[in-house]
């Protein structure tokens, strides 16, 4: 866990949104599409900062909000992404936007991967589905502070191809030479010619070894329980797990109650934990 | 017949648990309990504090064979319940208890402070030893008991008490459901704009109510559909509570229990009694009254004559 | 020197406290079974201080309902504009006949929603009300306290002072005055007081609980993860709303957004509660606290534990409320008492 930085949540008015613009939207898989926004004023988007793992409060006004990670890395300057699985009313809403539609925003909220204190050590990232979202911004961020790492390694799942997303991305970290990355869907499929297998068996498969490693997952709740247990197989300590989590949130800065395991609000505490965090808290998942 | 602890002993012989009451040791009133032993059996009670109406337990228990120590009006929740599909005939067995109208417990701790002591026997009502008119102490709702005997009966308690027909309310009448009568439509809307502005949207009513047993998806509640704002603004708070009204049409048995439990007082059973009335007239049935009834509801088509009593 | 207040000058004192805000006393409400509630005082409007309130004053720093801001969308030439308009509340408010345990529970609400923005996220719209409040406190001395009441399971009991401006002590023809405050002393210095070398009556006391060691033991597996245990220790509950918002110190609270037409609308929060099932539903069907042992379970988590390791507070005065007001008779120093015994 790391220190909140807010430069874009003014402190004395945590629940007032700023008014910000879509200038993109991608679709991602048929149920999945990925926002960019900008905060209309320009000044707040010029020096918006974060840090990987972080979220925001993305709505509309009228309709309400969600809390979604930025997938976007904090490089990335001239828009925030969220990506965005249509469940409820705020996301079916949220996928009925264009460009030149308004979100409101409230980010960054929670806390942050603790990327600078990796530094030194190889970084094995594991994600499922739309649990790739914070991880895009993870990795990226490690991308953009390559050198400050040993190894970095991502194995990316999906359920079928057309359930893969950021395909943008994948194929040019495929390019990349000194990264490791796979991407794997859970069976054969004709339009699918890379490799297929569970993400949990693709892991142990490549076995990476956990010696300084640190490793990162999000995904299914099922995919990140066998993906602990091979991390676990493989060698891997509870405190060089990470993982980011999921509740339902309202207010996002601790107060409105509904987050909390126990003593620890995911919105405040969280996202980020590492996997002894979490053993720690009372069992309520 | 047979006493209480003996009829529910031997309910428990072909059940998992009985529903009942035993005496809080704190207040000394009645507060349900839950027996699965005769050991624990002897603890029950039944008295003029027992208000509760457990059958709002049965939807959440209906893995289990359950008994239940029932008034005759908690007994028509019973049989509704099963019309209604949410508790099996089978899994549910009624000690009917006799009853000779309940104290409003919530009243008398309100004037004489929470755990004042109440004694009610005999016809004779003392508070902290002291005697009170008993009449005046009467739940509103019994006053104008039209209960009839339970229609499902698998243990019958002896005792002192009603089974069915007007308990013994002292003569005294319901002003307020009087007054509410004579009231104008206008007149009406006054009324409830300003009792709802107290209401704080907190369910109890709904809760507390064994014939709202869709609870964890209710409409008062939900943003789709968004029927009614979050606010507790009389309109919202109105509304909100006109949709459960409708929706228990035709369900309602006027046992009360949204009004005891509201914690602010919002006279809700007025609002149950009118539906229950129009209910009748409409459709000439009484919830609660037969157990093989097919409620109006379900059968509703659009070319009934609803005037001309279903 | 003390300071003394006639009974018939009370209306007097409250005309005055009006002059600054908006005065909230307890009242009689009609047709009500005769429930008393914090409401808008006027001239002629009898106030009630000898029975407790079915509400608490929480209320007048956290309403049940809020507009948070206002929204509206405008078309230009440049295209759509949305503009954001904050609603922070402003004017004085009194809250007049709170218990100490009432005023006590503004102080434990501070600790989260009253922090410094400085360092941490704070609450604007409860700040604005909190900084701008008097509260004049009726002492519960003798003979008030109810077999509900539980405050002197705390140290200070009945005698607390936080969060008072002002204690009135009834005692006979009227009310001694103990100024805890600054504006307190100010408002004792009115001329509708007399000064009286008469002695403060006697406090009342009240049952005691016995949390010690709670903040641990309601976090361990022994405990935690005994869920017969809670759904034993919370059968007569049907899960509704009253416990929480009768509850001075309950604060948890919904967002959400609310139309007028379809340019315009606010963002609200309303009072949410923990023993509601849709409180913590996620949008998949997936709830963590599905059952009723579940939210019981993390009910007296955040009052007896969470709260305390996190605030440094117990999210509980010992008002009594939850007990006096539960339809059922759910009375939480039962189930206080089964956890501390708990093996």
């Amino acid at each position: 866990m790391s220190t909140i930085a807010r430069e874009g949540v003014k402190a004395t008015e945590p629940l007032r949104p700023e008014p910000a613009t879509v200038v993109d939207v991608i679709e991602e898989t048929p149920n999945i599409k990925s926002f960019r926004v900008v905060f209309d004023d320009p000044e707040l988007m010029q020096s918006f900062t974060f840090l990987p793992g972080q979220v925001g409060q993305l709505g509309i006004v009228g309709v309400g909000e969600s809390t979604f990670a930025i997938s976007s890395p904090p490089s990335e300057k001239e828009y925030l992404q969220f990506s965005v699985m249509k469940t409820g009313e705020v996301t079916s809403a949220l996928h009925e936007l264009t460009p030149g539609d308004k979100v409101s925003l409230r980010a960054p909220l929670g806390c942050a991967f603790p990327t600078d204190e990796w530094k030194g050590k190889k970084v094995l990232v594991v994600g499922g589905g739309i649990g790739m979202a914070p991880l895009r911004c993870l990795f990226m961020h490690l991308m953009d502070h390559q050198e400050d790492y040993q190894r970095l390694q991502l194995i990316y799942g999906a359920r079928t191809p057309r359930d893969i997303c950021f395909t943008n991305d994948c194929k040019l970290w495929g390019e990349v030479e000194e990264l490791d990355f796979i991407t794997t869907i859970d069976t054969e499929h004709p339009e699918w010619t890379g490799r297929t297998g569970l993400v949990p068996h693709v892991l142990e498969e490549e076995a990476p070894d956990p010696a300084n490693t640190i490793a990162v997952t999000c995904g299914p709740p099922i995919m990140i329980k066998y993906v602990l247990q091979s991390l676990e197989k493989l060698g891997f300590r509870d405190e060089q797990i990470f993982t980011t989590l999921e509740r339902r949130m309202k207010c996002g800065i601790g107060f409105c109650g509904r987050c909390n395991i126990g003593p620890k609000y995911v919105c405040v505490d969280g996202p980020v934990f590492t996997l002894k965090e979490l053993r720690e808290l009372p069992d309520e998942h | 017949m047979a006493d209480l602890i003996t009829a529910i002993k031997k309910v428990l012989e072909h059940t998992d648990l009985v529903l009942g009451w035993t005496t809080a040791t704190s207040t000394g009133v009645a507060a349900p309990a839950r027996f699965y032993t005769a050991d624990e059996a002897e603890a029950a009670v039944f008295d003029s504090t027992c208000v509760h109406n457990l059958a709002v337990h049965l939807p959440r228990l209906k893995d289990k064979d359950v008994g239940i120590v029932a008034k005759p009006c908690d007994a028509q929740s019973v049989v509704e319940l099963v019309v209604e599909r949410e508790v099996a005939r089978g899994k549910v067995k009624v000690i009917a208890a006799p009853c000779r109208a309940m104290l409003d417990v919530k009243l008398i701790w309100r004037r004489f402070g929470y755990g004042a002591r109440i004694e009610d026997e005999g016809g004779r009502l003392q508070v902290n030893g002291r005697e009170v008119p008993r009449e005046d102490f009467i739940l509103r709702k019994c006053l104008s008991c039209e209960s009839t005997d339970p229609v499902i009966v698998d243990e019958q308690v002896e005792g002192d008490g009603h089974t069915g027909g007007p308990p013994d309310v002292g003569g005294r009448t319901d002003d307020l459901k009087e007054r509410f009568a004579a009231m104008s439509v206008d007149e009406r809307r006054a009324f409830w704009a300003e009792q709802f502005s107290r209401c704080i949207r907190c369910y109890a009513c709904r809760d507390v109510c064994p014939m709202c047993f869709c609870r964890d998806v209710c409409l008062m509640q939900t943003r789709v559909p968004h029927w009614t704002g979050g606010s507790v603004e009389s309109r919202d708070s109105e509304m909100a509570q006109m949709i459960r009204v409708s929706h228990l049409a035709g369900r309602c048995t006027g046992c009360g229990e949204c009004e005891r439990a509201c914690p602010v007082g919002i006279p809700l059973l007025l609002l149950m009694n009118e539906q229950y009335r129009l209910i009748e007239e409409m459709f000439d049935y009484r919830p609660g009254s037969d157990i093989e009834a097919r409620p109006p509801m379900q059968t509703f088509s659009i070319e009934t004559d609803l005037w001309e009593g279903g | 020197m003390g300071r003394f207040i006639a009974s018939e000058n009370i209306p007097v004192l409250l005309t005055r406290l009006a002059t600054d805000g908006a005065v909230w006393a307890p009242a009689e409400l009609p047709d009500s079974g005769e429930s008393v509630v914090f409401a808008p005082w006027q001239p002629g409007r009898e106030v009630v201080l000898d029975r407790f309130t079915q509400m608490s004053p929480k209320e007048l720093v956290l309403p049940m309902s809020e507009r948070l801001l206002s929204f509206s969308y405008t078309l230009t030439m440049e295209g759509e504009e949305m503009e954001v308009e904050s609603a922070i509340p402003g004017g004085h408010t009194v809250i007049f006949g709170a218990r100490a345990c009432d005023a006590k529970a503004l102080v434990v609400l501070d600790a989260l929603f009253h922090q410094d923005p400085e360092t941490t996220w704070s609450d604007t719209q409860y700040r604005a009300r909190r900084d701008d409040m008097t509260v004049v406190t009726i002492a519960c001395v003798k003979g008030t306290a109810d077999a509900a009441c539980f405050c002197s399971s705390w140290e200070n009991g009945t005698a607390e002072k936080a969060g008072s401006d002002v204690i009135i002590y009834p005692v006979p023809g009227g009310f001694l005055a103990e100024a805890v405050t600054i504006r307190g002393t100010e408002v004792t210095g009115w001329d509708m007081f007399d000064d009286s070398d008469q002695p403060l009556p006697e406090l009342d006391t009240t049952d005691v609980v016995d949390f010690d060691g709670l903040v641990e033991k309601l976090v361990t597996p022994g405990v935690f993860s005994d869920l017969d245990f809670w759904g034993r220790e919370s059968h007569k509950c049907i899960s509704c709303g009253y416990c929480t918002y009768g509850c001075p110190t309950c604060y948890c609270f919904n967002i959400y957004d609310e139309m007028q037409g379809d340019r315009q609308g606010e963002r609200c929060r309303s009072w949410d509660a923990c023993m509601f099932y849709n409180y913590t539903v996620e949008t998949s069907g997936h709830n963590p606290r599905p059952t009723i042992a579940h939210r019981w379970r993390n009910r007296l988590g955040h009052k007896f534990s969470y709260y305390p390791a996190n605030q440094g507070e117990t999210l509980c005065t010992g008002c009594g409320r939850c007990i006096r007001g539960c339809p059922t008779g759910v009375d939480i120093r039962d189930i206080l008492r089964a956890a501390g015994e708990h093996e």
